[in-house]
C-alpha cells in the first residue's frame, strides 16, 4: 500500500492544540439585524457587554461598540440596555461596504 | 452622552482572564449557554480544565482534528463518563500538586438522565471538582427531545401536542434538591440574568472544590427549542427567578440559603407567556404548573428554615423547633 | 548482565496476585468495582491502601463504567493506572473501553474471565473477553497465578511504550485461577522499577496540563478520523514483536519466560497440534506428555496473545503439521466454530491445507478434563490420518 496521506495529527492519539489552530466561524454573516448605538443616551454602564452571549462588545473607553465580525444580531443588548440606547436595525439598511 | 456611571459595573471585577473562546462559535444567536461558557471561563481562569460531552456545549468545547474553538485544556467524553473522568483528572492533578479547576460542563440531559449515576457517585465520594449543569430542560442539541428536567406539560419533539397526548405528562426531577441530598461541599443554582450572583457562586465554587464536591445548576433557556425570541433570553431567566420557577440559592454542606429573595413572586403565566412551549396549556395545565412551582418553593423554604434552625441550635440559641 | 534478586514467595490466590501485581508496579490511580469472581482484588487493593503499602489514589467507584472512566481521566493527565473487572462489569464499561483504546491510553486491566451476557451465569468461561475483542485493546491470556503477576509487569512495559500506547487486558480464568492459591514469587519493587525503567525514561507522553490549550479526545473529522484509526491499527501490529521482545527481556531479568505471543510446547517434531489458552493449557501440557509416552507426536500451542491475533506465529508453528484441534472456552455467535478456531481458520490458506477441528468445552465452570483433552488429541490424530471427523464438537453436549 502506498500512503499518500499527509498526517494531520503529529501525535499518535487525537489531541488538539489551539495554539496551532484556533478555529473561528464567520458568525457575523448570520445576522439579519445589527445593534446601533445612540451615543447621546449611553452612560457606559457595560450591561450590553456583560449580557452579550458572544461577548463581542468592544470597550471604547466611554461607550461600547459592537464587533460586527461576530455579532449574531440576537438583540439582547438592545433589550437589556437600561437607557434604551441601542436599536436593532435590519441589515438591509446597510449597503455593501457600509458598516 | 448621558453622564457616565461613576464606577464600572461590579461584575467586570470578577473576571480574571480575557475570553478564551474564539470570536465566532456555533451557538445559536441569543443562546444563554454561550454566555454561560464564556462567563465561566472568564471568572474561573486559565487553569480551568473542561470535561465536555455531547450536547449543546460539545460542538464548541471539543476540538475538530488539531483545531479547537478555545484555549482551555479539555477532555471529551461520552455522557456516561463525564464525572468519572473528572475524578481521575482531579485526583491526579491534586496528587501531583498541579493547580487546576476541573469543571464538568454538561447539559441537563447528561446530568439528570444518562450521566446521573456517575454524578451521584462522584458527589457521594466528595470528589474535588465542579460539576456545572446548564439546564435548558431537554436534549436541545439533537433537536429538542424531552429529558427528565423537562417541566410538566412542556411540548418537545418526544412529548409533542396531539389529540391523545398534550406535552410532557409528568413533572421534572427536582435536580437541585436531589443534589442537595448528597450534601456536596458547595452547590448553587444560578442564571444569566443575575450575573453578579453567578460570579460570586463561581468564585465560591472554585475555592470550595478544593475541599469537596461542587454542583452548579445553571438555568439556561433555549430560545430555539422553547420558541423564545432571541433577544428575550435574559428576560426569560429574570422572569424565572421572579416567578419562583427557578429560585436562586446556594448550600454549603447541605444547608441551603436563598441568595435572591423574591418578596412578591409573579404568577407563572408571566414566565410561560414568554415562550411557545407551553402555549397549548389550558387553565388546568397552567394551574398544575403553578401548583408545582409553589410546592417546590415551599419545600425549598422549609429546607432553608430547617438549616437556619439547625445553625441557631448549634450556636446555642434555644429557638424552639417544632 | 543484571538480574533481579529473589522475590518473596507467598501462597496466594489468583485474585490476590492481581493486587500484588498492581502493587509492585506502583500505579498512581486505581479504581475498581467488585464483581464475582474478582472482588478480592478490589478488597486486597483497598487493604494495601489502608495499610499504606501502596501510595496510589484508590477510588471506590459506584460502577465499572466509572472505574474505566476514572483511570482513563487519570491516564490522560499522565498517571500510571490500574483496574480490574469481569463479565458484566467488562460489558458495562464497553463505551469507556472504546474511548480508552481510541484515545490511546496505556491502561492496564485484569479481567477474571467469566461467562457473560445472554443468560445469567456466575461461572468460568472466556465469553467476556470474546465480547470485548473488537474494542481495540491488547488482550493476553495467562495460564497460572505466577503468570498473572509476571504478565501485569510486562503489560506496563508494553502499554506505556511510546511506540505502542495501547490499553492492555490481562485475562485469567475466573474461579479456576481467581480462587486458586499457588506459590507465587513476588519480585522486589526495586527490581520491577528497574524492569519498567525503559518506559519511564522515554520522553513523557502527551498529557493534559492545566493552563495549556491542549485537548484530548478531539472530534475526528473525515481524514483526521481515518488517520487516528490507521495509527491505532498500526500500533496493534507493532504489539506482536514487542510482546516477544518484552518476554525475552523478562526472562533474562527475572528468570521466567512464557514464549511471547504463543508458547510452543513440544511442537518441533509434532505431527498434529492442539491449541488451547488459559488454565486449560496447563492441563493440556500434562495430556500432551501422556500422549507422547504412548507415541503420539502431538504438540500444544498455548495462545497467549489474543489481540492482536498472532497470525504470523501461528502460521509458522502450524505449517507442515497434519491436523489441528482448537479448544475454545467461549462461543462465536453466528459461526459454528469457537471464536479462536474461527479466527485460526481464516489463516488456513497460509498454513494449510489441513483439517481444523473445533472443540467447545469448559463453559459455566464445567471442567476441561484430562479425558476431554485426550479425546481431542485422538480425534485430531484420526483426522490427520484421513478418517472422517466432526468440524465442531460441543463436548459437554455429547
Amino acid at each position: 500500500m502506498v500512503i499518500k496521506h499527509k498526517n494531520i495529527f503529529t501525535t499518535e492519539s487525537p489531541w488538539s492544540n489551539s495554539d496551532k489552530v484556533l478555529l473561528c466561524l464567520d458568525t457575523g454573516s448570520w445576522r439579519t439585524e445589527r445593534p446601533v448605538l445612540d451615543i447621546a443616551k449611553c452612560n457606559y454602564c457595560g450591561l450590553c457587554s456583560l449580557y452579550c452571549p458572544p461577548q463581542c462588545m468592544k470597550d471604547m473607553g466611554d461607550h461600547y461598540e459592537v464587533n460586527l465580525a461576530y455579532c449574531k444580531g440576537c438583540g439582547i443588548c438592545a433589550t437589556e440596555c437600561p437607557r434604551k440606547a441601542i436599536m436593532m436595525v435590519p441589515e438591509g439598511e446597510f449597503s455593501h461596504g457600509n458598516s | 452622552m448621558v453622564e457616565a456611571t461613576k464606577k464600572r459595573n461590579r461584575v467586570f471585577d470578577y473576571f480574571c482572564q480575557d475570553d478564551p473562546f474564539a470570536g465566532g462559535v456555533a451557538w445559536c444567536a441569543g443562546c444563554p449557554l454561550e454566555l454561560t461558557a464564556r462567563f465561566t471561563a472568564k471568572v474561573l481562569g486559565k487553569n480551568m480544565v473542561l470535561v465536555g460531552t455531547p450536547g449543546c456545549a460539545a460542538p464548541v468545547l471539543h476540538g475538530q482534528n488539531v483545531g479547537a474553538w478555545h484555549k482551555q485544556a479539555y477532555m471529551a467524553s461520552v455522557m456516561t463518563g463525564v464525572p468519572s473522568k473528572a475524578t481521575g483528572l482531579s485526583r491526579y492533578f491534586n496528587r501531583t500538586g498541579q493547580d487546576a479547576t476541573v469543571v464538568c460542563f454538561t447539559g441537563d440531559g447528561c446530568a439528570t438522565d444518562v450521566g446521573f449515576q456517575p454524578l451521584s457517585g462522584a458527589a457521594e465520594r466528595q470528589e474535588k471538582f465542579i460539576y456545572l449543569a446548564y439546564d435548558n430542560e431537554g436534549y436541545m442539541n439533537t433537536g429538542n427531545q424531552r429529558s427528565s428536567a423537562t417541566p410538566l406539560g412542556a411540548a418537545t419533539t418526544t412529548t409533542p401536542v396531539g389529540k391523545v397526548r398534550r406535552g410532557k405528562p409528568n413533572a421534572a426531577k427536582n435536580m437541585p434538591i436531589i443534589m442537595l441530598m448528597h450534601r456536596p461541599r458547595y452547590m448553587a443554582t444560578a442564571t444569566l440574568s443575575h450575573l453578579e450572583d453567578f460570579a460570586k457562586k463561581l468564585q465560591k465554587a472554585q475555592a470550595m472544590c478544593k475541599e469537596g464536591f461542587v454542583y452548579l445548576h445553571v438555568f439556561s433557556p433555549c430560545p430555539v427549542g422553547w420558541r423564545v425570541d432571541s433577544n428575550m433570553s435574559i428576560e426569560v431567566c429574570r422572569t424565572a427567578v421572579r416567578t419562583n420557577y427557578f429560585p436562586l440559592w446556594e448550600a454549603e454542606d447541605g444547608k441551603p440559603r436563598l441568595t435572591v429573595e423574591v418578596s412578591s413572586p409573579k404568577p407563572v403565566t408571566e414566565f410561560t407567556k414568554l415562550m411557545r412551549k407551553f402555549s397549548h396549556l389550558k387553565e388546568d395545565g397552567i394551574a398544575e404548573l403553578q401548583k408545582q412551582v409553589d410546592e417546590r418553593y415551599a419545600l425549598l423554604k422549609s429546607l432553608v428554615d430547617a438549616a437556619n434552625n439547625y445553625n441557631l441550635i448549634k450556636q446555642g440559641n434555644t429557638k424552639e423547633v417544632d | 548482565m543484571a538480574t533481579a534478586k529473589k522475590g518473596q514467595v507467598r501462597v496466594i490466590t489468583g485474585n490476590a496476585v492481581g493486587a500484588y501485581g498492581a502493587m509492585v508496579c506502583r500505579p498512581e490511580v486505581i479504581a475498581a468495582y467488585p464483581i464475582t469472581p474478582q472482588s478480592e482484588i478490589a478488597e486486597q487493593l483497598a487493604q494495601f491502601k489502608a495499610d499504606g503499602t501502596i501510595d496510589a489514589e484508590y477510588v471506590e467507584v459506584e460502577g465499572e463504567n466509572s472505574a474505566m472512566n476514572v483511570v482513563l481521566g487519570a491516564s490522560a493527565a499522565g498517571a500510571r493506572v490500574f483496574t480490574a473487572t469481569s463479565s458484566y462489569g467488562l460489558v458495562f464499561m464497553y463505551d469507556a473501553l472504546q474511548e480508552a483504546s481510541g484515545f490511546r491510553a496505556p491502561i492496564i486491566m485484569v479481567n477474571a474471565n467469566r461467562e457473560t451476557p445472554g443468560i445469567h451465569a456466575v461461572s468460568s468461561g472466556q465469553q467476556d473477553m470474546i465480547s470485548a475483542r473488537d474494542t481495540g485493546w491488547v488482550q493476553i491470556i495467562v495460564e497460572n497465578d505466577q503468570e498473572i503477576l509476571d504478565q501485569i509487569i510486562m503489560a506496563y512495559r508494553l502499554a506505556e511504550d511510546n511506540d505502542i500506547l495501547l490499553p492492555v487486558m490481562v485475562n485469567y480464568d475466573g474461579f479456576y485461577l481467581s480462587y486458586l492459591a499457588e506459590a507465587v514469587e513476588i519480585p522486589q519493587i526495586e527490581d520491577v522499577d528497574a524492569f519498567l525503567s525503559p518506559v519511564k525514561k522515554q520522553p513523557p507522553r502527551q498529557r493534559l496540563i492545566p493552563g495549556l490549550p491542549i485537548g484530548y479526545g478531539t472530534h475526528g473529522i473525515e481524514m483526521g478520523y481515518v488517520e487516528a484509526r490507521y495509527k491505532h491499527c498500526q500500533a496493534l501490529e507493532r504489539v506482536k514483536n514487542k510482546v516477544d521482545e518484552i518476554d525475552k527481556a523478562f526472562g533474562e531479568y527475572f528468570g521466567r519466560s512464557y514464549g511471547g505471543q504463543i508458547e510452543e510446547y513440544r511442537m518441533d517434531d509434532a505431527d498434529i497440534a492442539i491449541v488451547a489458552s488459559g488454565s486449560a493449557a496447563g492441563t493440556a501440557k500434562t495430556v500432551v506428555d501422556d500422549k507422547r509416552k504412548e507415541g503420539v507426536k502431538v504438540g500444544l500451542i498455548k495462545l497467549r496473545l489474543f489481540r492482536p491475533f498472532p497470525a504470523e506465529k501461528l502460521v509458522k508453528a502450524l505449517k507442515g503439521k497434519k491436523a489441528v484441534g482448537v479448544i475454545d472456552r467461549a462461543l462465536c455467535f453466528g459461526w459454528k466454530y469457537g471464536p479462536i478456531c474461527t479466527e485460526l481458520k481464516a489463516l488456513t490458506a497460509d498454513f494449510g491445507p489441513m483439517p481444523v477441528l473445533s472443540y467447545i468445552d469448559g463453559l459455566a465452570n464445567l471442567d476441561i478434563t484430562i479425558p476431554h483433552i485426550g479425546r481431542v488429541i485422538d480425534e485430531v490424530g484420526a483426522a490427520a490420518r484421513g478418517k472422517p471427523y466432526q468440524d465442531v464438537t460441543w463436548i459437554p453436549m455429547e
